[in-house]
């Protein structure tokens, strides 16, 4: 059964995937890129380019390099948006025969659905090549609020390229499908999308009943002209401004240092979404009659939330817009998930974290995560992602509470299950009867600090010294999410388990939080760890010695009792105590101290047996010599 | 009595079919979820054999992103060595500062990576990014008559694309 092609058509890139081994995959480009620019140009040579190679030569050819063909498709020429666009683009447009719109590239004039299929050819043919076999059908994605023309010129884009297009899918659809939300029935979700030149925001409601191919959108808003690409321009404006103000020179008519600008502007605004300054340095930008100019400023997180507060504000205005359209309240919505590069930015997710008052879905690469929600249809429809076969993760880490009150961790967070794991166990004293399992659910250290989910005992523990008993402690998740966790006692054959429903329906909000509190709290939780381990080692260390003594009995000498049992004495003062430090140091006394015992042990084995080791001395051990002469008989 | 007796086999009759239908949809559900895990099994098996493969991809073309870091601080070299002023070009200090450049590009080399030509040779997007037009009558259209930044290759494969001047 062939591939079905995910396809994320794009203004500014494109992207696709497919369904590999039951997951979705990006497949990147010939060029060995993951997105690739919606750009197709004719050369003067008349060879024809698209993506990444009509990028590079636009500047020597921008009347027949076509960029941003997403704007006209399907449209009236007289639109308003179409009028408008015409303005600012540098290749012809001029109205088709049926009022639609037609632009020119080389010697004639094209339907946009054409320029389109340009991409979507290019992109069949790479991944044909990648993947090693023919993709005849695809699935591509549009925006919410493409009407029935625009979304038929989408169509006839695909089939113009070659594909049979099993379904047109809305992009935050696809976004939502990508997160698995779909799964879930009766609740709204926000899709908050804001790429590099336009911003969309879409309410959707997946129904009680509704299949993923029926999800209703409840309302479309946004900005077709708004998106990363204007942030950028702020930071490029203000680098001019301050050159201008320092350096007395317009950098904005040198075509060649304004391209430096730009790079170096993208760059810091990316860099600023991790880090809270970023340098922009660009020596010799420029010159004049008194040497070269360079450029070196230091741009903070601040400065450029504030730089760009009003295009943030005017999203978050439209968001809001919308939802009252529809009627509803940002309690009503359930999930937000965000799409287009330009949500990295903190400040953008703050802000929408604080209309919702909800953890955002951003985990997926947003540039990616349309392209692969396509995929995720794709894998529906051939049945590859049935819904027996959508599988999740585990939040957070599960493990039970060991000697100290630390938590053991038997299964990581983000494990996929259904899936199991054992580790084996042992007793803290001796004679221990009896071991209680704590199952707790959480990322940090000490026990206490996690989520207990249910405890049980396991009893019937013949008597033995501590550390010897083999318990096996299983985890197992099924399918559905339900942990079971079983004690047996390798000795008995004796078991104990408990079934534990819930631990993986916990809340994005619960996850977030205890995942924050893990990292706030990462540094006191390793010195109590490492407080619990050193006590844990002084008492084993308590307890070999004293075991040793008794088993060592007279072969050692008095005054090495003593001082043994002068360190053990300092040991256990200090070991249930707070100073790790003390433990650490009179545990490493009394390890020094202990090696007494082993040396007087094989001292007093070489005394008992004399001879033994030494050279034979003549004469001695030897069988007695036959005199001569004398004739021994038996 | 006969009637009942009728009636009693007729119900096992269709007791009996339609257990066997129910038996032969779950033989293929069993057979559906059989060859589904068998071939979960491959793919994993495979995923795994096909990871070597990547990591071995990885460690060759790992340095890469590194390199790609490090060649907007040689293009600064570059940018000094071209605007130097006359009579800076004999400096020894200077020279000795752009020495370090020859050092970072030996370094380059030995790692696979090669500058791209530009000057005289025709515009080609596989390799070329223009950065600005240039009227010039002497010369024919699409040649590159200058180099704005370097660009390289490595192993044969385009790291960074030269950004050039381009003849109208």
């Amino acid at each position: 059964m062939s591939k079905i092609l995910g396809i994320d058509l794009g203004t500014t890139f494109s992207a696709m995937a497919v369904i590999e081994g039951g997951e979705p995959k990006i497949i990147e480009n010939k060029e060995g890129g993951r997105i690739t620019p919606s750009i197709v140009a004719i050369t003067k040579s008349g060879e024809r380019l698209v993506g990444v190679l009509a990028k590079r030569q636009q500047i020597t050819n921008h009347q027949n390099t076509i960029f941003s063909i997403k704007r006209l498709m399907g449209r009236r020429y007289s639109a308003p948006e179409v009028q408008r666009d015409k303005k600012t683009l540098p290749y012809e447009i001029r109205e088709s025969k049926d009022g639609g719109v037609e632009v020119k590239m080389g010697e004639r004039f094209y339907n946009p659905s054409e320029i389109s299929a340009m991409v979507l050819q290019k992109l069949k043919q790479d991944a044909e090549e990648k993947l090693g076999e023919k993709i005849d059908e695809a699935i591509i994605t549009c925006p919410a609020y493409f009407d029935d023309s625009q979304r038929k010129a989408t169509k006839v884009a695909g089939e113009i390229a070659g594909f049979k297009v099993r379904r047109i899918i809305n992009e935050p659809t696809a976004a939502a499908l990508a997160y698995g939300l779909t799964k879930k029935k009766d609740h709204q979700i926000v899709v908050y999308d804001l790429g590099g030149g336009t911003f969309d925001i879409s309410v959707l409601n997946i129904g009680k009943d509704t299949k993923e191919d029926t999800i209703e959108v409840k309302a479309t808003g946004g900005n077709t002209h708004l998106g990363g690409d204007d942030f950028d321009q702020r930071i490029m404006n203000w680098i001019v401004d301050n050159f201008k103000k320092d350096q007395g020179i317009d950098l904005s008519k040198d075509s060649l240092a304004l391209q430096r600008i730009k790079e170096a502007a993208e760059k810091a605004k990316m860099e600023l979404s991790s880090v809270l300054e970023a340098e922009i340095n660009l020596p010799f930008i420029s010159a004049d009659s008194s040497g070269p100019k360079h450029l070196l400023y230091k741009l903070t997180r601040a400065q450029l939330e504030n730089m760009v507060s009003d295009y943030i504000e005017e999203s978050i205005r439209l968001v809001k817009e919308t939802f009252k359209e529809a009627n509803l309240k940002p309690e009503d919505i359930e999930e937000i998930v965000l799409v287009g590069g330009q949500t990295r930015m903190p400040k953008i997710q703050e802000e929408i974290k604080k209309v919702f008052n909800k953890e955002l879905y951003k985990e997926i690469n947003p540039d990616e995560v349309v392209a692969i929600g396509a995929a995720v249809e794709a894998g529906i429809l051939q049945g590859e992602m049935k819904e027996v076969l959508l599988l999740d993760a585990t939040p957070l880490s599960l493990g039970i509470e060991t000697l100290g009150g630390v938590n053991t961790i038997l299964i990581t967070k983000n494990t996929t299950y259904p899936c199991g794991k054992t580790q084996i166990f042992s007793t803290a004293a001796d004679n221990q009867s009896s071991v209680e399992i704590h199952v707790l659910q959480g990322e940090r250290p000490m026990a206490i600090d996690n989520k207990s989910l249910g405890r049980f005992m396991l009893d019937g523990i013949p008597p033995s010294p501590r550390g010897i008993p083999q318990i096996e402690v299983t985890f197992d998740i099924d399918a559905n999410g339900i942990l079971n966790v079983t004690a047996k006692d390798k000795a008995t054959a004796k078991s104990q388990s408990i079934r534990i429903e819930g631990s993986t329906g916990i809340t994005k909000e619960e996850v977030e939080r205890m995942k924050k509190e893990a990292e706030m709290h990462s540094a006191e939780d390793k010195k109590k760890q490492e407080l619990i381990e050193a006590k844990n080692t002084a008492d084993n260390l308590v307890y070999t010695t004293e075991k040793t003594l008794k088993e060592s009995g007279d072969k050692v000498s008095a005054e090495i009792k003593k001082e043994i049992g002068e360190k053990v004495e300092a040991l256990k003062k200090v070991k249930d105590g707070d100073n790790i430090e003390d433990i650490k140091q009179k545990s490493a006394e009394l390890s020094q101290t202990i090696q007494k015992i082993g040396a007087e042990l094989y001292k007093a084995s070489q005394e008992k047996k004399p001879g033994e080791g030494e050279e034979k001395k003549p004469g001695e051990g030897e069988e007695p010599k036959a005199e001569e002469g004398e004739y021994k008989e038996k | 009595m006969v009637e009942e007796n009728k009636d009693k086999n007729k119900e096992k009759e269709l007791n009996f079919e339609a257990l066997k239908k129910e038996l032969q949809e779950f033989q293929k559900q069993k057979d559906e979820y059989l060859a589904g895990w068998q071939r979960s099994r491959a793919d994993f098996l495979n995923y795994k054999k096909e990871e070597i493969e990547r990591i071995e991809e990885i460690l060759k073309y790992g340095g890469e992103e590194f390199i790609l870091k490090i060649l907007p601080i040689l293009d600064n070299f570059d940018l000094v060595e071209k605007k130097l002023p006359e009579d800076l070009k004999n400096n020894d200090s200077i020279k000795g500062l752009l020495q370090i450049k020859t050092q970072i590009l030996d370094f380059l080399r030995i790692q696979g990576v090669e500058e791209i030509k530009t000057i005289g040779e025709k515009f080609d997007p596989n390799f070329h990014e223009a950065a600005e037009q240039v009227e010039l009558k002497d010369k024919d259209s699409g040649i590159i008559v200058e180099e704005v930044q370097k660009g390289y290759k490595i192993n044969g494969r385009l790291l960074k694309p030269a950004k050039v001047k381009v003849v109208k």
